[in-house]
């Protein structure tokens, strides 16, 4: 597992605009420690990782398609889900607080319980493109 | 009981199925508002809400006596006189709605329709992120309302020593003969199970 060095350097020069992806994974991974160290490769394992957790909604995959620069499909009422990656999709990870919201209510219904912060930093460094 | 006063018909049966299935439904919509797996369930209860709130603004026209919004809207006022009056020595007593229920009637029905309406808009990815806060916010008010109805009608049935919840079940008061409704309407009350039926079936398909 390579630690994401990269990402750290970006964050370290990103100008003060709130809420780029960088910016929200760099707050998860303080939220962990100084530290840290950011892993996209845990992220795309964590991403792809079935937990059994419910039966129709098992991984993020699931819905989000194995690569998060697609777009993806809701397994209960079939609407496309507009890709996760904020290379496809500028909206992405570009608001703190509805990032905050939808980790909460995915991860809770897909991994059985809250995500940690580390587990979201990494989560956004996989589907940002770090790997 | 005196010897004029009976168990009399007060509520006819599209208001009281109208009311646990508004009850119900809004209870399962909120139950299921963060769960993508019960996402359709999610539609279909909120269907369902609004449903009822539709065929009620008809009823409220040509209901019964006691369900006809002619009978219970009242100001402001009305409402706080009543409520003041539930605190003296001679409370306040009506056979139909309160002037206090009456606004809480009002206000689930509008929120019910409102917040139906911006979830979805939400669902079609009409608006955004706009009508998604809106949806949450009017349903979290509109959960606020429910508690305070639920207060009321706890307070209303130690007031009155009236069992309310019961005479939403059964129709039924203890009043006088004339005050009562002449029939409970179950063509009304079948021709709105159809419909929110089909509305809910037809929104979450």
């Amino acid at each position: 597992m390579k630690p994401l060095i990269p990402f750290v350097l970006v964050a370290a020069s990103a100008t003060a605009v709130a809420g780029t992806p960088v910016q929200i994974l760099d707050a998860y991974a303080n939220a962990v420690g100084a530290a840290y160290q950011v892993s996209a490769q845990r992220g795309a394992e964590f991403y792809a990782r079935k937990f059994g957790v419910s039966a129709k909604m098992d991984s993020c995959a699931t819905c989000h398609t194995g690569k998060p620069t697609q777009a993806g499909e809701h397994v209960i009422t079939g609407k496309p889900i507009k890709p996760l990656a904020p290379a496809a999709n500028a909206d992405r990870f570009s608001d703190p607080a509805k990032v905050e919201k939808w980790f909460k209510r995915n991860c809770t219904e897909v991994v059985g319980r809250e995500c940690s912060a580390g587990e979201k930093a990494d989560f956004i460094a996989f589907v940002s493109g770090g790997l | 009981m005196t010897a004029t006063e009976r168990n009399i018909l007060v509520w006819d049966l599209p208001v009281r199925l109208g009311h646990w299935l508004m009850a119900g439904g809004f209870a399962l919509a909120w139950l299921t508002g963060d769960s993508e797996e019960w996402r359709l369930v999610h539609v279909a209860a909120g269907g369902t809400v609004v449903g009822v709130a539709l065929f009620r603004l008809l009823w409220g026209l040509v209901g019964t006596r006691y369900a006809r919004f002619a009978d219970f809207v009242r100001g402001p006022h009305a409402a706080i006189a009543y409520l003041k009056s539930l605190l003296g020595p001679r409370p306040a007593h009506c056979v139909g709605h309160n002037p206090a229920g009456a606004w809480a009637i009002v206000l689930l029905l509008a929120l019910g329709l409102l917040t139906g309406a911006a979830g979805w808009l939400t669902y079609q990815e009409i608006g955004g992120e706009l009508f998604e806060e809106l949806h949450e916010g009017l349903a979290s008010t509109m959960l606020a309302v429910v508690v305070v109805h639920l207060v009321g009608v706890a307070v209303g049935s130690l007031v009155h020593r009236e069992n309310l919840p019961r005479t939403m079940i059964t129709g039924r008061k203890i009043g006088a003969t004339r005050d009562a409704i002449i029939g409970a309407r179950p063509l009304a009350a079948m021709v709105l199970l159809g419909w929110v039926g089909a509305l809910a079936w037809l929104l979450s398909r």
